[in-house]
């Protein structure tokens, strides 16, 4: 059943840039290994070539002494190594259990086994902790639920290997607690596991041993226990870490900037009401469901919202669309990067100044002053990439974040909402961004931000509004700003 | 032709990206890759180059200049509202009711100058107005399409499917199932719009050029155009990037109407007519012309040389089959066909 | 059958009482009634527009002749229409004699024959259906003096010697026809040199784009059959844009309206002559059917409205400015 997987002097190329060289490890059998690396460090990469996405330039890998290489999904799929993608490959318009057996779907004669499939889907999805019937279209889940549901389709193909690439990102506490039940499951039924994650206290709870990449290479791999998170950080980043957090200012004494009175999007938030002052970082904590998104989709006028008075600084308005609230000064960074956030098909350059273009066009649009607002912002940020030339779905996940920041960033906005801001990003970054927070409430701006990692809010936040079915339950400040305390008054146990 | 500075046309840039998630790999020298790239974004030019060599074989009469502007001339119409209809595709719509318009447009211009004609006499204030009655129901027309598609939220191919015959019946209405006849005086006076010259080369080429220079420009070089691909590459993430969606989209189907308009105050003048076969077809040419010129149908990207360059090598194919008798009459069609999907193979895009 | 002859019963029986007549006196002259069905296809181009033109002339003419005469007619898009239409004449409006002009002879053929096979008198305009048994009569303008007239005409012109092109309407058996004819009488006539014949769709832009061709490839034509009047527009236009000085004849052919004008005033030294494909025989049909079936006769098997020769002199007579063809 398990299954052993030895790489040998792996390299990769993506035309000139070489993002692997000459890789090398070995992975025993029936244990939980994380791998660790910041964005574009190469693990995604690797564990593409591993589950048939890509192939390798030079070198390769041996699953059970047998060297292998793998030209398609499938062909990895028939020797057990099954990916997880940390980006969803669910075709929206197809049932949940369609997309379990898409390409594998089962038949009776020449007629598809609908019955047998929704029945096997079933079986999975309470495996994974999904309570939706498999019917359901996948368009109409959030994020988490289709989290879950790429999970339940890789074991539904009976996998030897799993590669798991930031599968808690978009889950709730309880959520990745029943994940981590099924993670041991699997391992005592001798299923092999990669775990790639940049939430290291996940690491240490979970895996057996770790590998650390840096810029394309193999750097360690040590059994987990001597390893303190501390350890793992720096491993990872190749340097001493000072801390992740900068220290809080307080935030100045002044009027609200922004400030919402009784605002309601039906279906999703009810009567809530809150204010930001500049030089002040809110933010929202809450289960996923608890509308915090939806909130904020309604205040920008992508979706209806049935009620409420939204001032900026002072004065009473109705913000229609998006563009009305850009030209108040407000913009906002979706959780959802690939259908929401970025131009995936788009140039870096073009993704960029999207949100700001009137300052590069007088009228005409002069790419040589957005080049430059691209270099000027692949510096601030921290966007690693080869080629500014190449289109934005070329980055890693991370990186394609760091462009999104920057995104939403251009407009020097006087409050700024950023919803799962460090999502799928490495520690490093994390930092980074967290430095660049402060700096923006420094000049004077507000800043909101929708987070699920609680140590994240804790460590950010002046202020924490937390929310629960719909409604604003709790503002935390100070000494109350405590996990538990968040975690009461999400759940509504207190 | 229009400018298009390489690193700006989304299409040619995307040949030189790695390959990303779920794609093949790339592991050949970059020189090759841009090489390939450059070719088959040449795809429609290679297709005209190759046929123009074919006709000039098969009747030397082909490569003479008054041949080559007599194409010219007739692909103007097509290739105007082609311009305009790139945009409409690019930013993920459709448009099929433009034969029609332009039949209905023709037909109103007709009217509104015989009779402004018989009450102040034929003299050129009248054919201005004519000309500019096209350009104003021609951009009224497309507001309406605009309006219904952003605000009344209806799918573009149904709104002008609904156009389609509601413009073609209402000619029909107005011509008395006849045809619509310019007075001779005015026909006449209005008659140099198409078949004067300027510097040898006739005017609706001419405008052909201005149009398309104009439409590079401001799909290459202005926010709106930025906007415009924005919205076909994923209409969700421009709208989150606060991107006014529905009055980029309004605006693109009034400048459709717009090139209509051109393209109809041009097309006035040569026969000074509109009967109901006006137009008839020319939304399939118009939208073939895009896709042959390397425009993906679900939008997004997209090139208006290319564009103007799929319209030329339309009207080439049948000038030649013209021009020869190799061919069964019956078979034009089947040749245009035959090239079209030749060309399209030419062109294709790397999964 | 029966229920539903019941329920028409009962229908004439309540507007009889609403009409406050006598119980027997309306069923009695419904009976009488004679229900001419006419399908045609709709007004898309000037000649249908005629043809729609000149059926509602003969059905204002035969209603206010005869009391007892109700025309209906039907006007349709495309061929299946037409045949859903013909259902419809026959279970709904219950007509007794039928005049179509089918939109296309094979898919009609059939839908006719069994309009024919509920004992209904059809009569069938223009284009011939593929089994003849499906129709009682056939009236057609004369297809063939349609080919035949402007040849003769062009080749006395040209005094038996000369190049000519012509050009085609939709690839149709009608279409055919025409051509086959022109092409009879130039095989008598070995100095005139057909050099091409392509199609331009009965369509005043393609004819435009053919000539423009045409002119590019032939240095020396001397004539140029058009074969329709809306084509001889796009004809005319393209030897002017072109400046061409050596055709000296250009013929059309139906004589639509504007050509006539054209004609009887002279304006044209390129055109000299026309020949007559009027849509008014669809004027002549329906009056010719209901006149026989209401003195209970039949009509010859064909019937053909010859096509003739119009010059300067006879133009007159083929001119009429209230239709619209």
């Amino acid at each position: 059943m398990s299954l052993a997987v030895a790489f040998q002097k792996l390299s990769k190329n993506f035309g000139p840039v070489r993002v692997l060289h000459e890789v090398s490890f070995e992975l025993a059998p029936g244990r939980v290994t994380g791998l660790l690396g910041e964005n574009g460090a190469g693990k995604s990469t690797l564990m593409k070539i591993l589950s048939g996405y890509e192939t390798a330039t030079e070198g390769g890998f041996a699953i059970d002494g047998r060297p292998q290489r793998f030209t398609s999904s499938r062909e990895a799929e028939r020797e057990g190594v099954v990916l997880i993608h940390q980006e969803f490959n669910l075709a929206d318009d197809l049932s949940i259990a369609q997309n379990i057996f898409l390409g594998h779907e089962r038949r009776k004669g020449w007629l598809l086994d609908d019955r047998a499939m929704n029945a096997a889907a079933q079986d999975v999805l309470r495996q994974v902790g999904l309570d939706a019937a498999p019917t359901t279209r996948v368009r109409e889940l959030i994020v988490a639920e289709k989290q879950l549901v790429e999970i339940a389709k890789a074991l539904s193909r009976k996998a030897r290997l799993l590669v798991m690439d930031e599968p808690t990102a978009t889950l709730t506490p309880t959520e990745t607690e029943r994940l981590f039940a099924l993670i041991a499951q699997l391992r005592a039924q001798g299923v092999s596991i990669i775990y790639i994650s940049h939430k290291l206290d996940e690491v240490e709870r979970i895996t057996d041993e770790v590998v650390v990449m840096r810029d394309g290479r193999f750097i360690t791999r040590r059994p987990t226990a001597e390893l303190s998170r501390h350890d793992m950080a720096n491993l990872m980043v190749g340097r001493e870490l000072s801390d992740l957090f900068p220290p809080k200012a307080p935030a100045p004494a002044a009027p609200p900037l922004l400030q919402v009175r009784g605002f309601t999007v039906p279906g999703w938030a009810q009567d809530v009401s809150f204010e930001v002052r500049p030089g002040e970082i809110l933010g929202f904590a809450g289960l996923v469901g608890a509308g915090r998104t939806e909130l904020f989709e309604g205040l920008l006028g992508l979706r209806p919202a049935s009620g409420g008075e939204v001032a900026v600084a002072g004065r009473t308005l109705r913000l229609r669309n998006p563009r009305d609230a850009a030209d108040e000064g407000i913009t906002y960074l979706s959780e959802d990067r690939k259908g929401k956030g970025l131009h995936v098909n788009f140039g870096l350059r073009q993704n960029l100044t999207l949100m700001n273009l009137k300052r590069y066009a007088r009228p005409v649009l002069s790419p040589t002053r957005e080049h430059a607002a691209l270099v000027q912002a692949v510096e601030d940020f921290g966007i690693r990439t080869g080629n500014l030339q190449q289109k934005a779905s070329a980055l890693s996940g991370g990186n394609q974040q760091k462009l999104a920041l920057a995104r939403v960033l251009q407009p020097q906005p006087r409050v700024v909402v950023l919803d799962e801001p460090t999502r799928g990003v490495d520690v490093g970054a994390k930092r980074d961004i967290y430095f660049l927070i402060q700096r923006l409430v420094q000049t004077g701006q507000a800043v909101i931000v929708i987070s699920s990692e609680l140590v994240e809010l804790i460590g950010l936040c002046h202020r924490v509004a937390v929310m629960r079915a719909g409604h604003l339950t709790a503002t935390l400040e100070d000494d109350m700003l405590t996990e538990e305390n968040l975690i009461a008054h999400a759940t509504g146990t207190r | 032709m229009p400018q298009e500075p390489v690193d700006t046309s989304v299409g040619r840039a995307a040949d030189h990206a790695p390959a990303h998630a779920g794609g093949t790999s790339s592991s050949a020298p970059t020189r090759a890759t841009a090489l390939w790239g450059k070719l088959h974004g040449l795809g429609p030019v290679l297709g005209l180059v190759l046929l123009c060599v074919a006709g000039t074989l098969l009747n030397p009469d082909f490569a003479t200049l008054d041949n080559t502007l007599n194409v010219l001339q007739r692909t103007a119409f097509i290739g105007i509202i082609a311009v305009g209809m790139c945009f409409v595709i690019i930013s993920g719509g459709i448009d099929l009711s433009v034969g029609s318009m332009a039949a209905l447009i023709a037909g109103c211009v007709i009217m509104v100058m015989n009779a402004a004609g018989a009450s102040m006499g034929a003299g050129p204030a009248v054919v201005a107005l004519g000309m500019l009655v096209a350009l104003l129901l021609g951009a009224l027309f497309g507001l309406a399409h605009g309006l219904l598609i952003t605000k009344g939220r209806i799918e573009p191919f149904i709104v002008t499917l609904g156009t389609l015959g509601i413009f073609r019946a209402y000619l029909t209405y107005f011509a008395d199932g006849g045809a619509l006849t310019l007075d001779n005086a005015l026909a006449d006076l209005y008659s140099p719009v198409y078949y004067g010259s300027l510097l040898g080369v006739p005017f609706p080429v001419w405008v052909l050029a201005a149009v398309a220079v104009a439409g590079g420009f401001i799909l290459n070089r202005t926010a709106y155009g930025r906007y415009v691909q924005a919205i076909g590459s994923n209409e969700q993430v421009a709208r989150y990037a606060a991107v006014d969606v529905d009055r980029v989209k309004i605006t693109t189907y009034m400048l459709l109407g717009l090139c209509v308009g051109i393209a109809t105050l041009l097309y006035v003048p040569r026969l000074g007519s509109a009967s109901p076969t006006t137009g008839l077809l020319w939304e399939l040419e118009a939208i073939a012309s895009v896709i042959v010129g390397g425009t993906a149908l679900k939008g997004g990207a997209g090139s208006i040389s290319g564009t103007v360059v799929g319209a030329i090598l339309l009207s080439v194919i049948s000038n030649i089959l013209n021009l020869t008798s190799i061919i069964s009459v019956y078979l034009n069609a089947a040749v245009q066909g035959f090239v079209i999907i030749i060309v399209a193979f030419l062109q294709r895009g790397r999964r | 059958m029966i229920t539903f002859n019941r329920r028409r019963a009962l229908g004439a029986l309540s507007l009889a009482a609403t009409l406050g007549m006598t119980f027997m006196a309306a069923p009695a002259s419904a009976q009488k009634k004679e229900v001419v069905g006419v399908a045609i296809p709709a007004a898309t181009h000037s000649f249908t527009a005629g043809i729609v033109f000149w059926a509602n002339e003969a059905k204002k003419e035969l209603e206010k002749a005869n009391p007892n005469v109700q025309v209906i007619v039907k006007t349709a898009a495309n061929a299946s229409e037409q045949a859903n239409q013909l259902q419809d004449l026959v279970t709904v409006n219950k007509i007794t004699t039928l005049v179509v002009f089918p939109f296309e002879s094979a898919a009609l053929t059939k839908p006719v024959a069994q309009v024919k096979a509920k004992g209904i008198y059809v009569t069938v305009v223009d284009r011939g259906l593929t089994d003849t048994a499906a129709q009682d009569a056939y009236v057609s303008g004369d297809n063939t003096a349609f080919g035949k007239i402007p040849a003769e005409y062009i080749a006395k012109t040209l005094n038996g010697k000369g190049n000519i092109v012509a050009l085609r309407g939709i690839p149709t058996t009608l279409d055919n026809e025409r051509m086959d004819a022109f092409n009879a009488v130039l095989k008598n006539h070995p100095d005139i040199k057909l050099l091409d014949a392509k199609h331009a769709n009965w369509n005043r832009d393609d004819a435009f784009k053919v000539t423009q061709d045409f002119l590019t490839r032939f240095k020396q034509i001397d004539a140029i059959w058009a074969a329709d009047d809306d084509m001889a527009v796009g004809v005319l236009k393209a030897i002017e844009q072109a400046k061409r000085k050596d055709i000296k004849l250009v013929f059309g052919g139906a004589g639509a309206k504007g050509a006539i004008k054209t004609l009887m005033d002279g304006n044209d030294p390129l055109i000299q002559a026309n020949v007559s494909y009027s849509p008014k025989f669809m004027y002549d049909a329906i009056k010719l059917t209901t006149e026989a079936r209401v003195k209970g006769q039949k009509l010859p098997a064909t019937t053909i409205i010859p096509s003739v020769l119009i010059t300067k002199q006879n133009a007159k007579e083929f001119y009429f400015p209230n239709s619209p063809f």
